[in-house]
């Protein structure tokens, strides 16, 4: 049996084609949950934000009740809310700049509502206050919170890079777009976490 | 020089051995007692609780497991690495995956005298049943006053009834489809009687001979029967018969009145084996637990004392 020369060539071409198209759409199938891991991730860390946030109004109320002089710091606490409310990151579509100046904005706020938590020392009243103390334990829970959930994106974060930037898998990645996604600082969010002074 | 070395080294060796001062304990040099012993959940490797504590607690959240799928580790210490008990928390929930997949109901509750500070840290799926405001709350009115005095198994059983109380409340917690005692139990008996069968298989095997007149494997003593003693020897009459043929013969045998008899000893040895199978079940008859790989989120609430 002797097939034609161009015969040769067209099945090479489909024996080739077959085997591309059945590599890229493993490395493709690998690569979509990997990547809806980390938006995952990502959306669990902004809602752990959104829950400080949350905790915001109910802990300057009180704060207030017992220290109402303290304007500065209630000023500075809810114009840092609102600054870090407004900042907000699509994952599918994030850059290392995006992403610092979200970790700059809710370190602000961080370190607003570290001077709001100092400032109760020096109200004996407020610090008994067992509304206060829970108060507290929730945001303190929350921060905790923030850390895991940070933590879990990184590490989702870091599997999908590894993913997508290895060999074979990084020709497709490059083919079909996905980008790696940038990680937390560990540094600064340790720089934000508030911290009681003494 | 040389004579006073070993004397420094022994030295040395007693003061870098771990009896010499108490252990700082971590995730990963804990003894998890839970999965020894499924009823057991309170680590207490320095002996800070009483043993009647420890008990009352295990007790607690055995039901506690049972009604409700709540997954716990206790754990009473003196030190703890950093002086931090959340990390600890943490790093345990990690490694044992604490809670149900399902209902992610894990919860750790730890103390370190030492260091005096305490946490008590939530599974992601107890985050509503037991919100970090109720953790504080639990912890200031109900252990810290105890802790204060130094009176650690009121602080724990008194807490651990707190939460317990709390969780009660909370209907939309479910107890576990899978029974894990039960599981353990079944199979181990199983396991213990194909032993008994196998052994008792090989035992008759091993008395088999071969038959004289068909000469399969099958000719084996059917019955002895005593007949009398005389001059320091039992006189016996027995009975071998081949199952294959049938053929069979019948002796008198004599033995030492003292010495033991082949079936005796053999009945001693099985009859010991049992024993020994079921002096074990009814001990420690209950397997080790497990965990469900369920995970934590850093809730819960802590603090020092």
């Amino acid at each position: 049996m002797k097939l034609s020369k161009t015969l040769k060539i067209i099945i090479a071409i489909v024996v080739v084609a077959v085997l591309l198209i059945g590599c890229g759409s493993s490395q493709y199938n690998g690569m979509v949950p990997s990547e809806e891991k980390v938006t995952t991730a990502w959306s669990n860390v902004e809602n752990q934000y959104q829950r400080r946030a949350d905790l915001i109004p109910n802990l300057v109320s009180t704060v207030k009740g017992y220290a109402a002089h303290e304007e500065n710091t209630f000023k500075e606490v809810v114009e840092a809310r609102a600054k870090a409310t407004q900042v907000t990151i699509d994952p599918t579509n994030m850059t290392p700049e995006k992403l610092k100046e979200f970790q700059a904005a809710q370190g602000e706020l961080g370190s607003a509502l570290g001077k709001l938590i100092a400032i109760s020392e020096n109200y004996p009243e407020l610090k008994a206050n067992q509304n206060f103390l829970e108060l507290q334990a929730q945001l303190e829970g929350t921060e905790n919170r923030i850390n895991e959930a940070r933590r879990l994106y990184n590490e989702a974060a870091q599997d999908y890079n590894v993913t997508i930037r290895q060999f074979p898998g990084v020709i497709f990645a490059r083919l079909f777009g996905f980008q790696t996604k940038t990680k937390f600082e560990a540094a600064e969010g340790a720089q934000n976490a508030p911290k009681v002074e003494f | 020089m040389k004579r006073l070395l070993f004397p420094l080294l022994f030295i040395i060796c007693l003061l870098l051995s771990p009896a010499a001062r108490a252990t700082v304990w971590t995730a990963e040099n804990l003894p998890m007692v839970h999965l020894q012993d499924a009823r057991r959940y309170v680590c207490n490797p320095d002996c800070v609780l009483s043993a009647s504590a420890v008990d009352s607690i295990d007790a607690i959240l055995y039901r506690l497991e049972q009604t409700k799928g709540v997954e716990t580790i206790v754990v009473v210490v003196k030190q703890v690495a950093d002086g931090d008990c959340y990390t600890l928390g943490m790093n345990l929930a990690r490694k044992y995956g604490v809670g149900n997949k399902e209902q992610n109901s894990g919860l750790i509750v730890i103390l370190s005298t030492e260091d005096r500070r305490y946490y008590i840290l939530t599974g992601t799926g107890m985050e509503g049943t037991l919100p970090d405001a109720i953790c504080k709350r639990i912890e200031t009115r109900v252990m810290v006053p105890r802790l204060k005095e130094g009176d650690w198994d009121g602080a724990m059983t008194e807490g651990i009834k707190a939460i317990n109380s709390y969780i009660e409340g909370d209907e939309s917690l479910k107890a576990m489809e899978k029974d894990d005692d039960l599981d353990v139990g079944i199979s181990g008996l199983i396991l213990l009687v194909a032993f008994i069968f196998l052994f008792a298989f090989l035992l008759t095997y091993a008395n088999m001979s071969h038959c004289p007149k068909c000469g399969k494997r099958a000719y084996r003593r059917t019955a002895e029967k005593y007949l009398y003693t005389r001059d320091g020897w039992d006189y016996f009459q027995v009975v071998t018969a081949c199952y294959k043929c049938g053929y069979s013969t019948s002796k008198i045998v004599r033995r030492r009145h003292e010495d033991d008899d082949d079936g005796l000893l053999t009945g001693a040895v099985l009859g010991s084996m049992m024993g020994r199978g079921s002096s074990g079940w009814s001990g420690g008859g209950f397997g080790g637990g497990s965990f469900g790989g369920g995970s934590f989120g850093g809730g819960g609430a802590g603090g020092g004392f």
